[in-house]
């Protein structure tokens, strides 16, 4: 497909997507509104989980995992599918749907595939969930076709209206620099690459506002520096991100780029505002451990640091252990900022009514390295709260503990003989407060082939991370 | 090329002179391919030498990496560490693998 008729298949869809939107019409995947997602969704009863067994003792391959977190199911807090990668070493990370709210104007579309990278093999896998509590792998794409792009590392996966995929990729064919776009056509068969090589060079998260006709992009670091694990003599050559790209979206080209400078230090999960009119928007600074607000003022893009967690003595360490908050999610009324202190293990809501200025609302205090919590129901917890996902309610916050396999082993080692545990809040969106439900625990070191970690959470009916609307 | 794999989670409970697994390379053949062949389980993740999943130290024996090893630092590489899934030995050599080797590499830059 050619740029041209991109642009104008785009300009096609947003015609029809405001005539639908004035008939309250609607035909295909997800919710019509964030709000209509909060209303007419039903609790979740499955969650997919990606379990790793990459870089361990375990000779296995990775894996899809569904979890049963139905209170009313007999099998509440177990896994009870596990769907095997083709392959090993994959080291499963993040994952996304073929269809979400953004095409909720296009009938005969499905929210049905899941899109699964390998972010070590660059292999990409497609699952159908059909049967939902048996996801059924369904094509493969192997690494060495993603090569012939000069791209390697697949991470993050979206899903613009109509039904084709987008993902960001970390690396060239020899993952190094510079990273790109990969986009799988509708049939979830063919692909090209989306971006022309060297608009960017570092890449890791992206988001994109179609109302604005915006993408944005962060910055982890080549894959031959982060994969290895963390190395501070990286951070001192410059070789980890510390900017956003804002991206003309229709164009294909990075309009304006913003560096956050040495308080930005990786700059992870970029979450726009679910609001399609908004133009703001958090992206978390793990390595600095800030939260920026960014912002379209003027016509030009700004960010602003607004939360800043302070590091915290420990008798073990030489220096102050830093927070390293490593995800971020925004409710889906965009009311609350949540996200997960992997290293002092909090999992912590900000009220981010007024964007500008956040304001702390509640706090778990749970595994890491400072976590009051350091078990539940007696399984020890060997790590701090990462990957976090919230449902569409806003009313129950689900995480697991694994960051990526090579730097939990230098920051949590443990968790690769113990495995990962998936736990849950209960959270009241009106009172702005959340509780540990000590009674959901979900051990992912407890599986026949051996303790496995686990990373990206997904309900198949849409999540706060998945669902953009146009 | 011989070349004897030892499991680096043996170290606890082997002595240092017990043996690991033998196994056969050809010529030209990288390390992990070989050891796929044979049976014996490497990790490994990339395969183009950028992740360095499949760390091995090379006890005896020389290798040569037939791509660059971007996954190794100047240090790794001084200090023996080799990328099984792009070195191919040049002599018979004596190779420790597993996750252990890898998380070798980089510790916690700050404890």
């Amino acid at each position: 497909m050619s740029d041209t008729d991109s642009s104008r298949e785009h300009s096609e869809h947003r015609h029809e997507h405001e005539h639908d939107h004035a008939h309250h019409d609607h035909e295909g995947p997800g919710y019509v509104t964030p709000q209509a997602a909060i209303e007419k969704s039903e609790r979740e009863r499955i969650a997919y989980v990606l379990g790793l067994y990459v870089g361990t003792d375990v000779d296995a391959p990775d894996f899809l995992a569904t979890v049963d977190v139905d209170p009313e199911s007999d099998a509440y807090g177990e896994i009870v599918d596990r769907q095997k990668m083709p392959t090993k070493g994959d080291e499963l990370h993040h994952f996304g749907w073929n269809a979400c709210s953004s095409s909720c104007h296009i009938g005969g579309l499905e929210r049905r595939y899941l899109i699964v990278p390998g972010n070590r093999s660059s292999r990409i896998h497609v699952v159908d969930t059909e049967d939902r509590r048996n996801p059924e792998l369904v094509n493969v794409i192997e690494p060495d076709a993603i090569h012939d792009l000069d791209l390697s590392a697949p991470h993050t996966v979206h899903c613009p209206a109509g039904g084709s995929v987008m993902l960001s990729m970390l690396g060239d064919a020899d993952g190094e620099l510079p990273g790109g776009f990969l986009e799988l056509h509708e049939d979830l068969e063919g692909y090209e690459r989306w971006d022309e090589s060297g608009e960017i060079d570092m890449n890791y998260d992206f988001w994109y506002q179609p109302r604005h006709d915006v993408m944005v992009s962060s910055e982890w670091a080549a894959p031959s520096t982060y994969q290895p694990g963390f190395d501070m003599d990286d951070v001192e050559a410059g070789k980890y991100g510390h900017q956003l790209h804002f991206w003309n979206w229709t164009d294909r080209t990075v309009e304006q780029t913003v560096d956050l400078g040495a308080e930005g230090l990786i700059p992870l999960e970029v979450r726009f505002l679910h609001s399609p009119v908004s133009t703001h928007g958090f992206v978390n600074a793990a390595l600095s451990s800030n939260i920026f607000h960014f912002w379209k003022e003027d016509g030009e893009w700004r960010a602003e640091k607004v939360i800043d967690f302070e590091g915290r003595e420990h008798d073990d360490w030489d220096m102050p252990v830093p927070a390293l908050p490593t995800d971020i999610l925004l409710s889906m009324d965009d009311r609350y900022l949540i996200g997960a202190n992997w290293l002092h293990g909090e999992v912590w809501m900000y009220d981010v009514s007024d964007p500008a200025n956040p304001r702390r609302a509640d706090s778990i205090s749970i595994g890491g390295y400072f976590g009051e919590t350091r078990a539940v129901q007696d399984r020890e917890l060997v790590a701090g709260p990462q990957m976090v996902q919230m449902s569409l309610d806003g009313e129950r916050l689900y995480w697991t503990t694994s960051l990526y396999s090579t730097w939990d082993n230098q920051f949590f080692p443990e968790e690769a003989d113990r495995g990962t545990v998936m736990l849950k809040a209960d959270v009241d969106p009106r009172r702005g407060t959340m509780t540990l439900d000590e009674d959901f625990l979900v051990d992912f070191g407890d599986l026949p082939a051996g303790p496995a970690r686990a990373h990206e959470i997904r309900w198949p009916d849409g999540d706060c991370t998945s669902d953009v609307w146009e | 090329m011989r070349v004897e794999i030892v499991q680096a989670a043996d170290r606890a409970s082997k002595s240092q002179s017990q043996g690991g697994t033998a196994i056969a390379v050809e010529p030209g053949e990288v390390l992990l391919d070989a050891a796929e062949r044979a049976g014996v389980p490497i990790p490994f993740g990339c395969r183009t030498g950028a992740c360095s999943t499949c760390t091995g130290k090379l006890r005896s024996g020389e290798i040569e990496h037939v791509r660059a090893p971007r996954a190794l630092k100047e240090r790794h590489l001084r200090t023996g560490y080799v990328l099984t899934c792009i070195a191919t030995p040049t002599t018979d050599c004596r190779l420790e693998v597993g996750p252990d080797v890898q998380a070798e590499l980089l510790e916690n830059p700050w404890k």
